[in-house]
């Protein structure tokens, strides 16, 4: 069995790499990373135990998140190098010469595909199996068996809320608007990357800022949706766009909270609801897409970084197709939690 | 890249643009009072509207599938079309199975069926 | 440095390691419930809830130190308390941990041997006189008397009646009373035994690689080298010794379970420990013994089956790897404290998300969570190096068999498993921030937790078993001398299964109350499900039939399976009939069924692997006398372990409960004889686990002494028997990798209907190699 490097293969686990010889041989990376996991989640389970918070343990997780961050540095440092000239194709059928990284990441997307329809199928089940919070007040209503002061169990969907009057939405809006937006930026930084007679400086300008960009968008995408769930926000008047004054308030300001067993709507009168799972689903969902998100912020993080070092060229540019694969399927999935959770 | 254009312009930008007139379509969709048009097909608003929702939806996972991930007019497109597709039967099985069966199941059945009441 | 001094560093090493086990910190014992009377725990409260100082107690007669089996003449008195009044004075209840009792007169009754109370004759006393006759042993007896004083106005209860309690020990020639041993201790001394010897045996490895260089300096490069490879070859070495570690822990697990079952009512492993048994057997050789073993071999064969000199994504394959060791240590946690997870592998809700479960389950659920990760990640690995990475020649109908049986594994793994990696995140949310997914207050549906888990559970137990099909396709048509009977219908099979498993997970869940449409499409799914199964079964069989066996160790071992399998196969379609199952659930004839599939299917797949490969892995022979030694015995006790149980299970007796009991009442209990067979499986289940200490012993001896193999010692035809034993690294050059000329020519070059369909789709029009 072969050892630990020789002299003509020099062996750096830390990184950097020399990838005329082919992929990593050693990294540290997957070791310290599933320990930084190991010991987030460890935290995070003490941090947390049925709703109660023990704050002393944040450093904890944050010190797994910190060496979770270290193992990508790692990572990152053996890939800054990276500039394509190995790239191995398919040999054969029938992904016959598509870059393997390639297939690689359609597959990766076939398990996320998964993912999505295992949140979506629980949001069906519970959705269709536990009655609408309307609907159960009317019904109540109209034969008068509501009983006042009594907790109902029913399911509030969280569009009641946002799509209820035009300002709550703009949150989810913009994001729509955001994440189209990015989509289409990260195939210009695609487009110039691959663009072959071009100056090298056009290049590395074009690819940065539309990279750039796409993560500003990425970005904005996260806090808006800080903002509409625990910010809330504030109209000015503009009197001549016959706008008034209105303040936004965020959804947990709202009551619509994992905890919420006596939640209230004006819509309904005197009607105490236990909405937990319906917010349980909301929160988790759009969180998990947002977890995505924010996934796509730490790559796009490298890769703005790469592009403003010059790394990407005409031979490598495929490495920014990877990641625009992924990032048009978590745009993908928004356009699907986008109608179902937010307007519907 | 894509090698083609639509409606002589280039493809990606003409997707967005697309891709915001749906999505304007679905907001204006849900705040419109279509009780009236939904009374004509006997149906609630809530039900036409998730039908606009489904039926906006659709397309849009379409053209950013097809022209952003390169799933049309690319050399590589069937076979990757495929591989995206593959999954399609699992999702039915997931969502026919967990998502369209639901913990009162035994209620729907008719009576002489459901337990307590014949006779055991 | 010179190898005495390196051989002293390595003694002083061990003894420290020896010493700090014996001072190590006793782990935290679990109460040990007191058996028999709340009396003894809680005390009296029919006359007052507080014992009073005003009543004086004294039980005379008994001696400084005992003579064993005595009879000695005892006086209970008491006085103090109320006045006495008309009848009824008191009463009294003495309890001995041992001996015997006897009565003297009718103020007195025995309620058992050790245990004595008043008559309503001796109710108006306040002396009463027995005897006691001590026990054989010697060991220390305590005694607990309660005696209360009443004024004997008739009226129970009352500030005026007033108890009260005394505690004496008697001393015997033996001493103290051995504590029966606890369940966790021992648990966690075998397996901290286990770590030792596993990092004995790997310093000793490190040792042979470089004899005369067992330095420090020398140390910290290997391992290195050894935590930061990402070569197929060193990874699969690293699953295999976690496997066959945690298949280890998994079996010491087993054993304590049958210690307990041995007889009705051992008293060693309660009811709260027994669960957290049998989750952490189920988990660990699930997730940590079988999943890794498998990975093991699919790291190192696949890509010298197929030609390749990794696999696609080497450093993820790495983090797979590395993920799993450190989701133990999660999934571990609070086991050793009495907090471990309880609740079953399946982990059901609403259980699993309640407060009364184990604080364990929230760290077993993240643990699950990593590995969860880790399969998806060596799925995805897998299905791309098979799709692109195979060698010039070789289309997908000339792969072998084993790397077929990989890529549907991996196939089912990786779209399967993100349903369980959902429910684990819900049920961790719901355990550590209270979101409510399982919550049923608040309208949680536990069924879909059901769904998910064996949405995934049932591709999962498909995921294990196919591989070991792969093996012993190979090993079969290696030692048949020909090639496999009927390789394409093998391979439609194979992706049939994988196939049709997603759509019979119900079966699982019939005595759930779910949709009964969805039992009845289930039942018949499953029933179809056998069919492409028992094809592959007749397949192997006429391969046999057509060539000429050789019988090698990996021979036989296929061979007990396919035995072992078949019967496990045929027990398992017993449970489609859903009348059947109503009855057959939660009983021991599933345990049966799924130890026959798992431990007859997969472990003797495995088995049948390791002897197979372990001369390509290694470079050296395995010793086949020893083999065939613990075939032997291995095989003959695995089948006294898990046959009895069908018949265990279908008289009633039931899984996951921590003891069994015999009475004469036939309707509540099992028959006497279940008592008899119990612990005949004990007994069996003890001897199967040391015949594997067979195996690890002739691994590592052959190890060191092993006659060196050739590239080819059974005389195979894939790939992997190309390359020399053990293979380089890169295991092939990128620049020139091998190409397949077939040898069944008039296969290679001939598509079906299929795949001329697949062909015209997918590839491009100049093609030469008509490859499918």
């Amino acid at each position: 069995m072969s050892g630990y490097g020789d002299s003509e293969h020099p062996v750096e686990p830390w990184g950097p790499h020399d990838w005329s010889h082919g992929a990593p041989h050693n990294s540290f990376s997957p070791i310290i990373m599933s320990m930084g996991i190991a010991l987030f989640f460890f935290m995070m389970a003490q941090a947390w135990s049925f709703g109660t918070y023990t704050p002393g343990y944040i450093p904890g997780i944050l010190l797994g998140l910190a060496i979770v961050g270290f193992s990508l540095f790692i990572w990152w440092r053996q890939d800054i190098s990276f500039d394509g000239s190995y790239e191995p194709r398919s040999a054969g059928v029938p992904f016959k010469n598509i870059q393997i990284r390639k297939v690689a990441v359609w597959v990766f997307l076939m398990s996320e595909m998964m993912v999505f329809t295992s949140l979506f199928s629980t949001y069906m089940r519970y959705r269709l199996g536990i009655e609408n919070c309307g609907d159960m007040y009317e019904r109540l209503e109209a034969s008068h068996e509501l009983v006042s002061g009594a907790t109902y169990t029913c399911f509030e969907p969280a569009s009641h809320l946002i799509a209820s009057s035009g300002w709550h939405l703009t949150p989810g809006a913009i994001n729509t608007f955001a994440l189209i937006l990015s989509s289409f930026t990260i195939v210009q930084a695609l487009r110039y990357a691959k663009m072959p007679d071009l100056d090298e400086e056009v290049r590395r300008r074009k690819v940065y800022r539309y990279l750039g960009s796409t993560w500003c968008l990425a970005v904005l995408f996260l806090t808006l949706k800080m903002v509409e769930w625990f910010i809330g926000f504030h109209i000015p008047e503009i009197g001549f766009l016959g706008i008034s004054e209105q303040n936004i308030h965020p959804l947990v300001a709202e009551g619509y909270t994992i905890h919420a067993d006596a939640y209230t709507h004006h819509d309904y009168h005197d009607f105490i609801m236990n909405i937990r799972v319906s917010a349980s689903l909301f929160y988790v969902t759009t969180g998990t897409h947002g977890a995505h998100v924010a996934g796509g912020i730490i790559g796009l993080s490298y890769m703005t970084y790469k592009a403003w070092k010059g790394g990407y060229t005409p031979t490598n540019a495929v490495s920014i197709e990877y990641f625009g694969l992924y990032w048009h399927f978590v745009d993908l999935v928004w356009v699907l939690v986008f109608p179902f959770f937010y307007l519907y | 890249m894509a090698h083609y254009k639509i409606l002589g312009r280039d493809p990606y930008w003409m997707n967005f643009f697309g891709l915001m007139i749906l999505t304007l379509i679905e907001v204006v969709a849900v705040y419109l009072p279509l009780a009236g048009v939904a009374g004509d097909y006997g149906m609630t608003e809530k039900q036409l509207t998730l039908w606009i929702l489904t039926l906006i939806a659709i397309p849009k996972f379409a053209m950013i599938a097809a022209i952003f991930m390169h799933l049309f007019g690319d050399e590589d497109s069937k076979i990757l079309t495929l591989t995206a597709l593959f999954p399609t039967f699992f999702i039915i099985v997931m969502v026919l199975f967990i998502g369209l069966t639901h913990p009162d199941a035994t209620t729907g059945l008719p009576a002489w069926c459901r337990p307590g009441t014949y006779g055991l | 440095m010179e190898r005495k001094t390196a051989m002293t560093r390595s003694m002083v090493v061990l003894v420290f390691i020896a010493i700090a086990m014996v001072v190590s910190p006793a782990v935290n014992s679990l109460p040990t419930g007191i058996g028999g009377d709340n009396i003894q725990t809680q005390g009296c409260n029919c006359h007052n809830t507080l014992p009073s100082s005003n009543v004086i107690t004294s039980l005379a007669g008994l001696p400084e130190e005992y003579n064993v089996s005595t009879t000695y003449t005892l006086t209970i008195s008491f006085s103090g308390g109320p006045a006495e009044g008309g009848v009824n004075s008191g009463g009294f209840n003495l309890w001995a941990s041992d001996g015997d009792f006897s009565v003297v007169d009718a103020t007195v009754q025995a309620r058992s041997p050790t245990e004595l109370t008043h008559t309503e004759a001796g109710n108006d006393y306040r002396s009463w006189t027995i005897e006691w006759t001590s026990p054989d042993h010697g060991r220390n007896v305590d005694f607990i008397l309660h005696v209360n004083s009443v004024n004997g106005d008739g009226a129970n209860t009352g500030s005026i009646d007033e108890w009260n309690r005394l505690d004496v020990t008697v001393a015997g020639s033996a001493g103290a009373e051995l504590e029966p041993a606890d369940a966790f201790k021992v648990l966690g001394t075998l397996i901290m035994i286990s770590v030792v010897l596993l990092t004995v045996t790997i310093l000793y490895g490190f040792y042979r690689t470089n004899p005369d260089n067992f330095t420090w300096d020398y140390l910290a490069p290997w391992i290195t080298g050894w935590l930061t490879s990402t070569d197929h070859k060193r990874i699969g070495t690293l699953y295999f010794v976690q496997g066959l570690f945690f298949l280890g822990v998994g079996g010491i697990m087993a054993m304590m379970i049958r210690v307990q079952l041995a007889g009705p009512d051992t008293g060693f492993i309660s009811q709260d420990q027994y669960n957290q048994f049998f989750t952490l057997h189920g988990t660990t050789m699930i997730f940590l013994a079988a999943m890794p073993l498998i990975a093991g071999f699919a790291n190192w064969i696949v890509p010298l089956q197929i030609g390749a000199p990794d696999l696609a994504l080497p450093r993820i394959n790495a983090l797979s790897f590395w993920l799993q060791p450190f989701a133990a240590l999660l999934i571990f946690t609070g086991v050793f404290s009495g907090e471990g997870a309880d609740t079953g592998w399946t982990g059901y809700a609403p259980y699993v998300v309640s407060a009364g479960a184990h604080d364990g389950v929230t760290y077993w659920v993240a643990g699950q969570i990593m590995l969860v990760a880790s399969s998806t990640l060596t799925g995805i690995n897998f299905l791309t190096t098979m799709a692109v990475m195979r060698a010039k020649g070789m289309g997908w109908m000339q792969m072998p068999l084993f790397t077929w049986s990989i890529l549907v594994a991996n196939v089912m793994l990786f779209l399967s498993i993100p349903a369980f990696g959902i429910g684990l995140i819900q049920v961790f949310l719901d355990r550590t921030i209270s979101t409510a997914f399982y919550d049923m207050t608040a309208g949680g549906d536990p069924l879909l937790w059901s769904h998910l888990f064996w949405y995934f559970g049932h591709p999962e137990v498909y995921v294990v078993i196919v591989p070991a099909f792969g093996v012993i396709s190979e090993v079969l048509a290696t030692s048949a001398r020909r090639s496999i009977f009927g390789y394409r219908s093998m391979v439609y099979a194979m992706a049939g299964i994988g196939l049709l498993s997603f759509i019979v997970y119900g079966h699982h869940m019939f005595t759930s109350g779910m949709s009964p449409t969805l039992r009845f499409v289930t039942m018949l799914t499953t029933m179809l499900v056998a069919v492409p199964t028992g094809i592959k079964i007749f397949n192997w069989l006429k391969t046999m039939h057509g060539g000429s066996l050789v019988y090698r160790t990996h021979t036989l071992w296929a061979l007990g399976f396919l035995v072992t399998f078949t019967l496990g196969g045929i027990s398992g379609m017993y449970f489609p009939a859903i009348a059947m199952d109503l009855h057959l659930h939660e009983t021991y004839f599933v345990v049966a069924h799924f130890h026959y599939v798992l431990v007859g299917g997969t472990v003797f797949g495995m088995f049948a692997a390791i002897y197979y490969w372990y001369p390509k892995m290694t470079g050296r022979m395995l010793d086949e006398r020893l083999g065939t030694l613990h075939f032997l015995i291995g095989f003959i006790s695995y089948n006294g372990i898990f046959w009895p149980m069908h018949r265990l299970g279908v008289v009633g007796m039931p899984r996951r409960t921590h003891t069994y009991f015999i009475t004469t009442d036939d309707f509540t209990s099992i028959p006497e004889w279940a008592a008899d067979w119990n612990l005949f499986i004990s007994v069996s289940a003890f001897i199967f686990f040391f015949s594997n200490l067979i195996l690890v012993a002739n691994m590592l001896i052959s190890l060191v002494r092993g006659q060196k193999a050739p590239a080819d010692p059974w005389g195979g035809w894939s790939f992997e028997w190309m390359v020399s034993s053990p293979p380089p690294t890169p295991s092939f050059d990128w620049n020139n990798l091998p190409e397949l000329r077939d040898a069944n020519e008039h296969i290679a070059h001939e598509p079906t209907r299929m795949g001329a369909w697949f062909n015209r789709l997918m590839v491009p029009d100049q093609e030469e190699e008509a490859s499918n």
